[in-house]
């Protein structure tokens, strides 16, 4: 009798639970929704272009997706923001945008979504995403203003974010007993001895091309080395030591470089590389996909990699995408859900399988991924590391960005003077924020 | 005044009417708006009731901003070479090839091909050519055991290049303007020189330059209102670079609205830049019609002397 009771109970319990699990569907209310979202071409959304049928398996959801080449889909949202009613109900958005949107009052804050039980997943763990991604990317309103801090809140998820790794030729490096680089100074020697050994072949390819290019490879040494373009008053400092050193560094390794190399832009540094012209790179993460793609590669399992190298501090870049609601979007509720789903533990590791750029700790060092991508676990290493301020997320920073990019230019073209063109900048650039109102309680 | 005249006054202004309506809509709205903006700080992400009106502020400081007094006179440079390049080889082709040749037809076909070629297209072919180890110019230089050049790595050499390449695309059309002006001449003209024993070059300088200087003027206007909103060829050859050695002023502009985000800003340059083409157009048609009214003087006093 009493194990018969038992067995009544515990069936009656099974049955109870697995009616819970029925009725515990938190995308009922929203099946059969569609979500129009505008994605970038890019190849962590080329990967969850794979992903998004399981969405709507799993949900019921449906996704429409409109994908843009990476300056129009700005355009397009810059449009599509503005209207009372929009079409998106989920964008994917670059750095600077986060600037722009956020300030213009077009994203939707967070909070009032993770706050909302019947939306947020208690397993979604936030604590798993990668810091340096969700301060760059996410968070506005804290400290500078663009970054984290106690009054900054949540706008937006990494999603496609990318940090900075150097990728070096193993077959070189075993060939001369070359020590992989650890420190600036080494991969500064490194980068002008290669040539010697190995004539024809540049050290390091770098972007050096004027304007954004130029911009961009020198602020990825001015962290390391120390310096920053402002100070916490917003008086420009990148005519300081650490600016000259960055400076100096990124003329070294252009000269050093491979023939032509004072004009390579991101493809060109990266083509360098991949035909097997240069024995170093160091440049975003999204870049690895291709090195072991033997339709653009030449250097097919000949590429190992390493962190970015430490000058007086450790910091690799933090750049590429995030995913946010705009505030006019049709359907937030389900877009919400959609993004959560996205960024969470399942999804990241199945679109980082797919080829994309992880966001998640977890996923880089999950033993299935780092099988088929063994370059993940050294990724997820350098992420720590991962400086979200390593160049000004502001409105006006466009402007000081292209200013910069062209005197770097004219400092590795045509030989200009490196501290009195920094100076020159530095002067520009105050004028600049002076007039955009940052010295309003300083002055 | 009977209503039937006064009908008849209006008539040909209702007639012109939806012609003006739509030049109002298509024309002068447009620039108006521009207009508007370029005295607004606006950017994409407001709509234009939402910018702040800063009166002639972005005017100001255009005037004291450096990066656009250099880009103003890249693009006076880049406009004065190419046009002066492409006259002097448009209108020598043209002289050379005005006669009968066999095959004349395909030849000049061949000619014209540049300026069917669209401008992305052209720029990324030079910039395959001016390639430092795999394009043509540099391996045929090292072949003949010469140093290479810098095409694009060097601000002289880069503006260099960019003007070859402009040269290379519309000399052609300077060509067929000039060709078909010189088919037109009166034959009259040149047979009398002819028997007055002037020399080929007396016929091209005294007979068929002045002659077809009308069309020439028009084509001169025509490539200079071009080369200085040239953007396409330059954006993919050098993107402005290195430094600003070639960012001519319709690649500022872009590069003022899309990364910089200053639509007020962008609009405040393309004015100046519509006011000094105005300023060339204006002066280049008062100089033909001074030029006109010298020669129909000079012509009623030959026929004075003839009487």
């Amino acid at each position: 009798m009493l194990s018969y009771l038992k067995t009544t109970v515990c069936a009656a319990a099974g049955l109870a639970m697995a009616a819970t699990s029925v009725i515990a569907d938190p995308y009922a209310d929203h099946r059969g929704e569609t979500l129009v979202v505008n994605f970038p071409a890019h190849p962590h959304f080329d990967a969850v272009m794979k992903v998004l049928p399981e969405f709507t398996k799993e949900t019921g959801i449906n996704v429409e997706v409109d994908q843009l080449q990476y300056l129009k889909m700005r355009e397009r949202q810059t449009l599509e923001l503005t209207k009372n009613k929009g079409d998106y109900d989920l964008i994917a958005y670059v750095v600077f945008s986060k600037a722009d949107y956020v300030y213009a009052d077009q994203l939707e804050n967070l909070a009032r979504y993770f706050m909302n039980p019947k939306l947020a997943d208690p397993n979604f763990d936030a604590e798993d995403l990668i810091d340096g991604y969700v301060a760059n990317i996410g968070v506005a309103g804290g400290k500078k203003g663009y970054l984290p801090g106690p009054t900054g809140s949540l706008f937006g998820l990494p999603f496609g974010s990318e940090t900075s790794i150097l990728g070096y030729r193993k077959d070189i490096f075993e060939k001369h007993d070359l020590k992989v680089p650890e420190t600036y100074d080494e991969l500064l020697e490194l980068a002008c001895l290669i040539p010697e050994l190995e004539p024809g072949m540049g050290g390091l390819a770098s972007r050096a091309a004027s304007g954004h290019h130029a911009s961009h490879a020198f602020l990825l040494h001015l962290a390391p080395l120390g310096g920053r373009i402002f100070d916490d008053e917003w008086n420009p400092i990148v005519d300081n030591e650490a600016g000259v050193k960055a400076a100096e560094a990124l003329k070294k390794i252009v000269n050093c470089g491979a023939e032509g190399s004072k004009t390579f832009g991101f493809a060109e540094a990266g083509a360098s590389f991949l035909q097997g012209n240069s024995a170093m790179f160091l440049d975003s993460t999204v870049f690895a996909g291709q090195v072991n793609n033997p339709d653009k590669s030449k250097v097919v399992g000949k590429i190992g990699w390493a962190p970015h190298p430490v000058g007086v501090r450790a910091g690799s870049q933090t750049g590429g995408f995030g995913i946010g609601i705009p505030k006019n979007a049709p359907n937030k509720d389900a877009a919400f859900l959609l993004m959560q789903w996205l960024t969470s533990k399942e999804a990241d590791k199945l679109i980082a399988l797919a080829g994309g750029n992880p966001s998640r700790y977890s996923t880089h060092a999950d033993p299935e991924v780092n099988e088929k991508f063994p370059h993940m676990e050294t990724f997820g290493e350098a992420l720590k590391n991962a400086d979200p301020d390593w160049r000004p997320i502001i409105p006006v920073w466009g402007k000081i960005n292209a200013d910069l990019g062209t005197t770097l230019s004219k400092i590795i073209v045509d030989d200009f003077p490196i501290q009195e063109s920094l100076e020159g900048v530095s002067v520009r650039t105050r004028a600049l924020m002076d007039e955009a109102g940052y010295y309003t309680w300083t002055q | 005044m009977s209503v039937a005249i006064k009908a008849n006054r209006l008539t040909p202004y209702l007639f012109l009417a939806p012609a003006g309506i739509i030049l109002i809509f298509a024309l002068l709205y447009p620039i108006g708006y521009m207009v508007y903006a370029s005295f607004l700080d606006w950017s994409p992400s407001q709509r234009i009731g939402q910018a702040e009106f800063i009166g002639l502020r972005n005017y100001i400081n255009l005037m004291s901003d450096e990066a656009f007094r250099e880009s103003f006179w890249v693009t006076i440079r880049f406009a004065a070479v190419v046009v002066t390049l492409e006259m002097a080889l448009g209108v020598g082709l043209a002289l050379l090839l005005d006669r009968n040749i066999p095959g004349m037809a395909v030849l000049r076909t061949v000619f014209i091909l540049p300026m069917m070629i669209a401008p992305i297209v052209v720029g990324l072919m030079w910039r395959y050519m001016y390639h430092p180890t795999v394009g043509i110019f540099n391996r045929t230089l090292k072949d003949m055991g010469l140093e290479g050049i810098p095409w694009l790595s060097d601000s002289t050499w880069s503006f260099i290049a960019v003007v070859i390449a402009d040269v290379w695309q519309w000399t052609p059309f300077i060509f067929i303007l000039a060709l078909a002006a010189m088919q037109s001449l009166p034959r009259s003209a040149l047979e009398a020189a002819e028997i007055d024993g002037a020399s080929e070059w007396q016929k091209i300088i005294l007979i068929k330059l002045p002659l077809m200087m009308p069309v020439l003027i028009v084509t001169l206007l025509l490539r200079l209102i071009d080369a200085f909103k040239v953007l396409e060829v330059i954006l993919v050859l050098t993107n402005g670079g290195p430094g600003l050695s070639t960012e001519i002023l319709a690649l500022r502009i872009f590069r003022t609205a899309q990364e910089f985000q200053e639509l007020g800003e962008a609009a405040a340059m393309s004015n100046v830049l519509l006011m000094l083409l105005m300023a060339i157009t204006i002066g280049m048609f008062a100089y033909n019609r001074v030029q006109e009214a010298r020669a129909a003087r000079q012509r009623a006093i030959a026929e004075k002397g003839d009487d």
